[in-house]
């Protein structure tokens, strides 16, 4: 026994004085300590072990955690820094035993990863952490734990600035930075080789707004793999210069930032950020909002094309601060114009109303025009978001046309496809009648359908001698369901006619390409002028086609005959093995291009033609079986069906053209569809027609066999037309939701009784863009921004309702009550009258002389004095026609009572929220319910029904209208009288329902005023204002803040009315009215009543003031 | 005189066309309106403007005139047609003693002078009333008498009452199209009078009218006719009226004088008809379409 095995044997004895587990895990280690280590060594490691163990009370728990994990330290690294590692231990045991014993638990699996000669600096990182406190020392161990899994990741250098970001943040928060801890090891492993960048962002972000840290390290783990990796390290960059620069809202910056970025290419991220870059020192908060609008931008332009407009912005915020951001926001006219003239797209809604008219003149029917989204969105059979069509009332056309560089391109293609969309009602596709004659060939349609019934016929019969008839098998059960869909009466004859064919999809396919043909040839003949743009689609779309030679014989056919159509008959190839039918096909294709075609001339033409291209197998043909087919300007007059024909004809007519094809041929393959003929669908287009005739006609109680479901839906399965490739269930599912569709569908366009019912309130954020009048009645207006100096188009709807009716008695009771004033008004009314026709005399010319005058005059002359020469009369001139709306502000706060005498409050307290803001108005609402007092709405009601009284007398023209709204998607709009409306009972019982409702959006409802006083004819025109308080509503106003906001949108939609002629007049009832109103009526009158008692009576003197 | 040379001027009931206007019947207009002038019953024209109905007043003046020649005065001197037409365009100012007369004065005393109504009462012509919504109420009740059996004007002012000559016959025209509630005729009136219909011809009919009018071959006049047909199509859509006959007849003129086609229907048939910038978009679409 040496003297160190006895000290040994010493220290071991001390081990037993602490608690179990620290000589255990000595003992397990000792063995597992490696023999190279001298005995000193070994001593000296026990010694430190029990140092440690014997520091304080709870030290033995690092110590046990010491012997633990030692043999797996000093496994990987070398003897001198294994005595670093534990001198670090023992020091941090001597701070705190719960941070050494998470020190050394943490310890094996970091320093694989952990350069030796860093054990002190990392152990110093823990220490500096631990502040002494217990939140302090739970932050710091977690570093410690953690730093393995962040080693993973982070360089050691990297691993220091977190820990000093940590060390920061912990000054403000130990949570919040124990929380960055866990999300840290998520974090950098997105973050790539930018997470310098990150840490000095989220250090910066510490110093200027610590409490977002949190928010900034999720949404950096969202945001940073939305964009191109080269490029994180700049977003990173601009987010740091964003803080910098007294940016709020990082993280949701940075998330929406990124948002944005990942919607644009990846190469586009590079030029957009250095745009952002440059910005940035323009002006550092428009800075995102560029970014966030930059993909709606590149919908439009062109990369290129967005620098320009970045530019114009630029210009914009170096002149107006407000009118630049509005403009990155694309919440400005100007914005959008600028974006306008660069694009060279053309957008449906730009050109709808043009186009839709000018649909409308082709066509001589009540055409609309939509996006073709939005059939789609209807589901009922047609799934193409791309391809225009027409379902016969309406012609769908693109959202958006960018295929080629210049607007006047795009432009010609979009007209060409709506022309050629027109055409299909124009030239009558869908008024295809079975029994209607061909004029250019033989009709076979009758003849063949008898066919088919006889073959249809003699197979049941033959089933029927053949199976017990009692027990109908499957198949005959098929063919008498076959038989009985032929026998029954069509639902259109379209649909007829297509039962003709067993391939349906290749004879909805021969119809669609000569029917177009004929359609082209017409509109080319008919419109000379479009013919120009009408060629050059044509041979566009002609380069499109799919290579011919990769077709089947059959779908090769069909394509020819595309081809044909769209290349005027010239240098065409064709399969040479079928050189001759296609001669065949392209001679009959071509007589359907007479002027004088009809759509029966086409049935009959695909019927022929059918019968010729069902013959050929659907075989793959060598690429060198291909010729040119040559047409030379054959006379066509002469053209009489072939002889085979009637053979063929036969074969269809026993539905036996399918059958005598070979064995494993391919299935007949729609072809691509001519992009700008698009979508055609004959079948439903006719059906979608004859439902909504039926409909009405169900409106006008007439006779007609209502329409099944179950027959929409067998009838729409036996369609080529809707793309049912499910399987069975599938398709009975599928089929059955077109079918419902399509009867609402057809439904959906009965008039439709008004609904004077509020509608749900639809929240739309004030952030968001721009709104679309989505339902009927609903209006659409620009809102004036008077910071940014320029409209925000298409903010607010107005939804136009008529009021709901009320108790009638209302009116009567109230003319009573002001029974005097009524009596005097109306007689000072009424004197208003004759002034109208008062008759002018002592006129130096009019439309008669004055025959006293004239005999004064002779009378004068006679006696020498100088003659009055004024002897003519005239009728006064001056017409009394006057039109004049009355806006009432029916907004929460005419519920005020009026007899309270306190001031009346303002309302710019209501709640930003919206629940909370209906609740807000609800309980307010609920205490006018128990009121005995008068109101400042029943004023104005008082006022209104001495008004009527007063103006039935003069015969004026007038509207009565409430309006209120909430939120810049409901302005509501009520019409008590509508302008052009008589005076009948149900006005008066309106004017009993007029009540307090929510807030007071001006602007908007006064320019729908204004809009109704422009449909109306008058010279002179007024508009009424009559409200008791600013104009205020949720987000009428920037930023929630500034209430001029609402007054000068206001003072705007004046203006506006002014500039149309349009005489405007405030009258307000709030005392406190004088201080906007001088800004919101600067050129106009307005009046304030002190009492507003005197409403009624002071309303009608204005009122006569304003129109004398 | 030698202001004679310098102008042309008509005494009002003297005036006859002395050549045959053109006109194309698109119904059966004419018969209507010589079983009507037979029974000397006054007529109402109602069609939008431009369509010919002045046209058609001035055919038939000339028609009738022929005949009532040939069976009456066969035998007179070379005066020609003898069936006066005379005209009143009716505006808003248009009074009842603008129609039947005034006094006037001349030197120390009054003069009476009769109105062109009373003219042409007194004549036995075509009264021919255009526009006659557009006149005051009161001229609209002056002329009742002269509508029914009683066929005479009664002439307040002189006390007298002027009984209608043979030929006479009342005609007026009306434009449903731009008639506001205030502006419509009365019943009263209304019942007096046998209405015609006129509505602007089928393409095939304009065709050949604008051909002849205008001087342009078939090819443009049918591409004209067919510009108004798709016009027309947008009335009840913003367009107060179609584009009429006579405007495009104004287009066609204009292209044979060597306005190109596009330039000539966009200035006299697209300005023309609406002030309404989408509106003339629109139309602008439909004539680049149409013309080459």
């Amino acid at each position: 026994m040496t003297d160190q095995s006895e000290h040994l044997k010493e220290f071991v004895v001390e081990l037993q004085k602490f608690p179990g587990p620290v000589l255990d895990n000595f003992n397990r280690a000792i063995s597992e300590m490696p023999n190279a280590l001298s005995e000193e060594q070994i001593l000296d490691w026990l010694r430190r072990g029990i140092d440690i163990a014997g520091q304080t009370v709870r030290s033995w728990e690092a110590a046990a955690h010491f012997f633990q994990v030692s043999p797996s330290v000093i496994s990987s690294m070398p003897y001198s820094y294994f005595v670093r590692w534990m001198e670090c231990g023992t020091s941090l045991c001597g701070e705190s035993p719960t941070l050494a014993a998470a020190y050394f638990e943490a310890s094996p699996s970091t320093m694989s990863k952990l350069r030796s000669r860093h054990i002190e600096s990392w152990a110093g990182l823990g220490d500096g952490l631990y502040k002494g406190t217990w939140k302090s020392s739970t932050l710091a161990c977690r570093f410690f734990a953690e730093t393995p899994t962040l080693l993973d990741t982070l360089s050691f250098q990297q691993l220091e600035k977190f820990a000093n970001f940590l060390d920061a943040l912990s000054h403000r928060s130990y949570d919040l930075s124990s929380e960055c801890l866990t999300l840290g090891q998520q974090i950098f492993p997105l973050v790539g080789d930018n997470k310098d960048a990150f840490l000095s962002l989220a250090t910066t972000l510490v110093e200027t707004g610590w409490r977002e840290v949190k928010s900034f390290f999720e949404a950096g783990a969202k945001a940073l793999p939305k964009i191109h990796p080269e490029e994180r390290m700049r977003f990173l960059n601009l987010a740091e210069s964003l803080v910098n620069s007294g940016g709020t809202n990082i993280p949701g910056t940075m998330l929406d930032i990124s948002e944005s970025l990942s919607l644009l290419e990846e190469d586009h991220h590079h030029i957009v950020l250095g745009f952002a870059e440059t910005l940035l020192h323009e002006e550092p908060l428009a800075m995102p909002e560029f970014i966030k609008s930059a993909p709606i931008v590149l919908e439009k332009l062109t990369i290129l094309q967005l620098g320009r407009w970045y530019q114009e912005g630029v210009n914009t915020l170096s002149q107006n601060r407000d009118g630049g951001l509005a403009f990155f926001k694309i919440e400005s006219s100007h914005s959008e114009a600028v974006m306008e003239t660069l694009s060279s797209g053309i957008e449906f809604d730009r050109i709808k109303p043009v186009m839709e008219m000018y649909c409308r003149a082709l066509a001589g029917a009540e055409i609309k025009l939509s996006p073709t989204d939005a059939l789609v969105e209807k589901n009922i059979g047609w799934v193409s978001n791309e391809s225009p069509t027409t379902e016969g009332s309406t012609v769908f056309v693109p959202t958006v046309v960018d295929r080629y560089a210049t607007k006047e391109e795009n432009y010609a293609w979009f007209k060409v496809v709506s022309t050629h969309q027109v055409a299909h009602l124009e030239f009558g596709s869908f008024i295809f009648e079975f029994e209607r004659e061909s004029q250019l060939f033989d009709n076979l349609r009758l003849d063949l359908e008898k066919r088919r019934i006889e073959a249809l016929e003699e197979a049941q019969d033959n089933l029927s001698t053949e199976s017990d008839p009692g027990v109908p098998t499957d198949p005959g059960n098929e063919l008498l369901e076959g038989q009985a869909g032929l026998e029954r009466a069509w639902l259109t004859d379209m649909q007829r006619f297509f039962d003709l064919f067993e391939d349906r999809k290749l004879a909805l396919d021969i119809f669609t390409v000569v029917e177009d043909g004929r359609l082209d040839a017409r509109v080319k003949n008919e419109y000379p002028g479009i013919k120009s743009s009408y060629v050059q689609v044509q041979s566009d779309s002609h380069e499109n086609r799919p290579d011919i030679k990769e077709l089947p014989a059959r779908e090769a056919m069909v394509e020819f005959m595309v081809r044909l159509s769209l290349q005027q008959y010239e240098g065409v190839i064709a399969p040479s093995k079928y050189n001759k039918e296609a001669a065949q096909v392209a001679q009959i294709a071509r007589r359907v291009l007479d002027v004088s075609a009809s759509v029966e001339d086409t049935a009959e033409a695909t019927l022929r033609i059918y019968a010729v291209i069902a013959a050929i197998p659907n075989e793959e043909i060598p690429p060198d079986d291909w010729n040119d087919m040559d047409f030379d300007d054959e006379d066509d007059e002469d053209y009489v069906d072939p002889e085979d024909m009637e053979n063929l004809l036969q074969q269809i007519g026993m539905g036996m053209e399918m059958e005598l094809r070979p064995e494993g041929e391919e299935e007949y393959e729609s072809i691509q569809e001519v992009e700008y003929r698009g979508d055609f669908k004959p079948e439903l287009a006719q059906l979608m027609t004859e439902l909504r005739m039926q409909q009405q006609d169900e409106m006008g109680q007439t006779q007609g066999e209502p329409l099944t479901q179950e027959q929409l839906q067998e009838l729409l399965e036996n369609s080529a037309e809707l793309d049912l490739q499910a399987t069975e269930g599938e398709i009975q599912e599928s089929s059955g939701m077109f079918a419902d569709n399509i009867m609402k569908e057809a439904g959906a366009n009965m008039p439709q009784s008004p609904d004077d019912a509020q509608g749900p309130f639809v929240h739309v954020d004030e952030d968001g863009g721009e709104l679309e009048p989505a339902e009927p009645e609903t209006f659409v207006y620009d809102e004036w921004d008077f910071r940014a100096e320029d409209y925000k188009p298409r903010w607010c709807i107005v939804r136009q309702k008529t009021m709901q009716e009320g108790d009638p008695t209302y009116f009567g009771a109230t003319l009573n009550e002001y029974g005097t004033l009524v009596t005097r008004i109306r007689r000072q009314f009424e004197m208003m009258v004759p002034e109208m026709f008062r008759k002018e005399r002592k006129l130096i010319d009019g439309e008669d002389i004055d025959i006293d005058d004239v005999i004064e005059n002779m009378v004068d002359i006679k006696t020498g004095s100088s003659p009055d020469e004024k002897f003519y009369w005239r009728r006064n001139k001056v017409q009394r026609d006057v039109a004049v709306a009355f806006l009432l502000d029916t907004s929460a706060s005419t519920a005020e009572a009026i007899d309270e005498g306190k001031g009346k409050q303002d309302d710019w307290d209501a709640p930003d929220d919206p629940v909370e803001y209906m609740v807000w108005l609800r309980t307010r609402r609920g205490e006018q319910m128990r009121r005995s007092y008068k109101r400042i709405i029943d004023m104005e009601k008082e006022s209104m029904v001495l008004l009527i009284n007063a103006l039935e007398a003069i015969g004026d023209t007038y509207g009565i209208y409430g309006f209120s709204g909430y939120g810049r998607e409901n302005v509501e709009f009520y019409t008590v009288k509508d302008l052009q409306e008589t005076f009948s009972d149900r006005v008066k019982r309106r004017i009993d329902r007029i009540a307090p409702l929510h807030a007071t959006r001006m602007g908007p409802a006064i320019r729908h005023a204004v809009y109704k006083l422009e449909n109306t004819d008058a010279r002179t025109k007024i508009l009424f204002l009559i409200s008791d308080g600013r104009p205020q509503d949720r987000g009428y106003s920037r930023e929630g803040v500034e209430k001029e906001y609402a007054v000068h949108d206001t003072k705007m939609a004046l203006d506006e009315a002014k500039r149309q002629g349009i005489n405007s007049f405030c009258l307000t009832v709030d005392k406190n009215g004088h201080d906007y109103l001088k800004t919101m009526c600067s050129d106009m009158g307005y009046e304030i009543l002190d009492d507003i008692n005197d409403l009624p009576e002071r309303l009608l003197v204005l009122y006569r003031r304003l129109t004398m | 005189m030698t202001t004679q040379s310098l102008y042309k001027s008509f005494i009002i009931e003297e005036y006859q066309l002395q050549e045959e206007p053109y006109y194309v019947p698109i119904a059966d207009e004419v018969e209507l309106f010589e079983a009507a002038y037979k029974s000397r019953l006054p007529l109402i024209f109602k069609g939008p403007t431009g369509c010919g109905k002045t046209r058609f007043v001035e055919y038939m003046s000339y028609k009738l005139g022929i005949e009532l020649t040939k069976v009456k005065k066969s035998d007179s001197d070379d005066s020609g047609v003898n069936l006066p037409l005379v005209t009143i365009a009716c505006h808003e100012d248009l009074t009842g003693s603008d129609l039947v007369g005034r006094y006037l004065l001349e030197g120390d005393q009054t003069v009476w002078l009769d109105g062109p109504l009373t003219r042409a009462v007194k004549a036995g012509g075509i009264c021919y009333l255009d526009e006659v919504v557009e006149a005051r109420k009161d001229t609209t009740v002056l002329i009742h008498p002269l509508t029914d059996h009683r066929r005479i004007l009664p002439i307040e002012k002189r006390g007298e009452l002027l009984e209608a000559a043979e030929g006479f016959l009342l005609v007026l025209s009306y434009n449903p199209g731009y008639q506001s509630a205030l502006k419509d005729l009365k019943h009263s009136t209304r019942q007096r009078f046998v209405s015609i219909e006129f509505d602007y011809p089928p393409i095939e009919l304009e065709t050949q009218i604008v051909a002849h009018e205008a001087g342009v071959d078939e090819d443009v006049a049918y591409q004209l006719a067919k510009l108004g047909e798709k016009v027309r199509n947008l009335k009840e859509h913003g367009l107060g009226e179609g584009a009429s006959t006579r405007l495009l007849i104004y287009a066609g003129k204009l292209i044979s004088e060597g306005i190109t086609p596009r330039r000539a229907c966009q200035v006299s048939v697209n300005w023309a008809i609406t002030d309404d910038e989408s509106l003339q978009q629109s139309i602008t679409e439909i004539i680049s379409s149409i013309f080459e």
